[in-house]
């Protein structure tokens, strides 16, 4: 995927201004910056959720804009902050959704299966019957992922997935998000506000100040005193632990 | 509850309410009909038939058009009716009226009128409320604020046309206009069924997206959904939905609430193959059973919308007071 020169204007002010730049395949790539960098909307415009201003988005060598959705969809998931369902979903029938890509509703022997490996990467088989509006935040945000993977996709985009989770559930969703890339093989989009989750678990880190890019590169490129204080305006010290540099402030 | 169990339960509630339809329309065409007495039957006969065929249309337009309508809003106590689609309807068929006069062809031939009824609605009310949903991002307090306007300021325009209007041709027009159970609209039945069958076939592929639309803009466009195109056209189909109930049994305001809210209540599924069904049924045992206490327990003294609004309105309370997740 490869970004190109992306604007994007609300009313007079640009959020995001003249973004561009490469998703490295295979990897986990997290958008880190302050509030109103634009990282969300990048991630919005990537994921064909919110319309650009001008530029381009270059997803497989085809504009993103000529993909057919359905086409899409089985390559490329996103899963955004709100997740309030008003509907009575069971667990199992909220991950068949992610099969509705390829058959709609009515689901083949082959896509239970897929339904079925889902729930059980996300460990999720005693929840499944359950309605999801009896579930508590972690399961929840742990059956949306579940409906992710069932639906297959080469790239799975997380917007702010660490949002209103506590400690112990938002760890083990960085664990999962890295995990869908070592073990599955897929390219992992972050957006993150945790500046050490995003050290810890990516390889690439893109930071965002003021709509322009601040620096792209590897995590120890980007996590390092002068250019965390230069993103955040905020003094930083950097401490090593197993060998991934770990950030204080204060 | 597994899901073979709900899938049973449903499937059983359904057959219930259909059995309850069942037996609403019979109790409707038998009770005082006079059989040993033939010409009496069958002029009874000719006037319950047309309001009974007009009841079902009506029911079946109201509950997929209110589902389909609540679930793109993604709101379950706003209906069409609550934001105006029936002022806009009335405002319409009048303006049709002011505009040609009752001796025109396009009055004198109830089909060709109401075919003009049924594009202008489509083409009109289908662009104010897409707009309506694109300019406020799909806020439903907004959407609710402004429907509401709309629905006053149609009303108003259509009652400054009426004060202009030749008194004859108001007499005319108040005929075809204000529809109601026992001066059903019974020249466009024929017409209505074809128009209800053909919009439902043509938009059958959106309906299937429906279910996962129900989950929000950003889900559905994940799961591959072209979401603003179906959105277009499903709008369509319920403003058509709306042009028809109304130009068959006249604007009935809450039926549609409660109709598509005990569907989801009763079923408790998110199918909404099932939902609809459902709640077709409910609006046919509503109207149909209402007839009926209607006719034979009051004699003709209260109406049928009467006794849906005074349910609908409570029915509304308590989903405002006591439902709160509902919405």
């Amino acid at each position: 995927m490869n970004v190109k020169d992306l604007i994007k204007s609300y009313g007079r002010k640009k959020v995001v201004n003249e973004v561009s730049f490469e998703v490295p395949k295979g990897k986990v790539l997290s958008l880190i910056g302050p509030n109103g960098a634009g990282k969300s909307t990048v991630m919005g415009m990537i994921s064909r959720l919110i319309a650009k201003d001008s530029g381009a988005i270059h997803f497989e060598d085809k504009d993103l804009t000529k993909w057919k959705s359905r086409e899409l969809a089985k390559k490329l998931a996103i899963l955004t902050q709100h997740n309030n369902i008003q509907m009575k979903l069971m667990v199992r029938e909220l991950v068949a959704f992610g099969r509705f890509p390829y058959s709609g509703s009515r689901l083949t022997p082959e896509d239970n299966a897929m339904v079925d490996k889902a729930i059980e990467y996300m460990e999720l088989e005693e929840y499944q019957d359950r309605y999801i509006d009896e579930l508590s935040g972690g399961q929840r945000q742990r059956a949306y992922i579940a409906m992710v993977i069932a639906q297959d996709t080469e790239y799975v985009l997380l917007d702010e997935p660490t949002n209103n989770l506590d400690i112990y559930h938002a760890s083990n969703l960085m664990r999962i998000a890295r995990r869908l890339c070592d073990e599955l093989g897929k390219t992992v989009i972050l957006v993150l506000h945790e500046i050490n989750y995003a050290a810890f678990y990516s390889d690439y880190i893109c930071a965002f100040k003021d709509g322009y890019i601040a620096k792209f590169g590897k995590v120890d490129e980007v996590i390092n005193k002068d250019c965390l204080k230069d993103i955040y305006n905020v003094d930083f010290e950097i401490i090593r632990v197993k060998d991934k540099p770990l950030s204080v402030y204060y | 509850m597994n899901k073979v169990n709900a899938h049973r339960r449903n499937a059983l509630v359904l057959a219930i309410l259909a059995a309850a339809v069942i037996l609403a329309v019979m109790l409707y065409l038998n009770i005082n009909s006079y059989p040993e007495k033939p010409q009496l039957h069958a002029y009874i006969m000719s006037l319950r038939m047309p309001t009974l065929v007009c009841m079902v249309i009506a029911s079946v337009a109201i509950g997929a058009a209110t589902l389909v309508f609540q679930s793109i809003v993604n709101n379950r106590i706003v209906t069409p009716a609550l934001l105006g689609m029936n002022s806009i309807y009335s405002f319409l068929h009048t303006a049709a009226v002011f505009v040609f006069g009752t001796g025109s062809a396009l009055y004198l031939n109830a089909n060709l009128a109401f075919g003009v009824d049924l594009v202008l609605m489509g083409v009109v009310a289908t662009f104010v409320y897409w707009h309506l949903f694109k300019k406020t991002g799909h806020n439903i307090l907004y959407i609710m604020l402004i429907g509401t306007v709309l629905s006053s300021l149609f009303g108003s325009i259509q009652s400054s046309m009426i004060r202009i209007m030749d008194p004859d041709e108001y007499d005319a027009l108040l005929n075809s206009l204000v529809a109601d159970f026992n001066n059903v609209n019974g020249e466009i039945i024929a017409f209505s069924i074809i128009a209800l069958i053909v919009i439902w076939a043509v938009l059958y592929r959106d309906l299937r997206q429906l279910d996962v639309i129900a989950m929000g803009r950003d889900r559905a466009i994940n799961l591959g959904v072209d979401y603003d195109n179906c959105i277009r056209r499903l709008l369509f189909g319920v403003v058509c939905c709306i042009a028809v109930a109304t130009a068959t049994i006249g604007p009935v305001s809450f039926l549609g609430l409660i109709v598509a809210n005990l569907s989801r209540q009763i079923l408790r599924t998110y199918k909404h193959s099932h939902l609809i069904v459902g709640a077709g049924l409910m609006g046919m045992i509503a109207l149909i059973g209402g007839q009926l206490v209607s006719q034979h327990i009051f004699h003709f003294t209260v109406p049928v919308s009467t006794f849906v609004t005074i349910a609908g309105g409570l029915y509304f309370l308590y989903l405002l007071l006591f439902k709160k997740g509902a919405y």
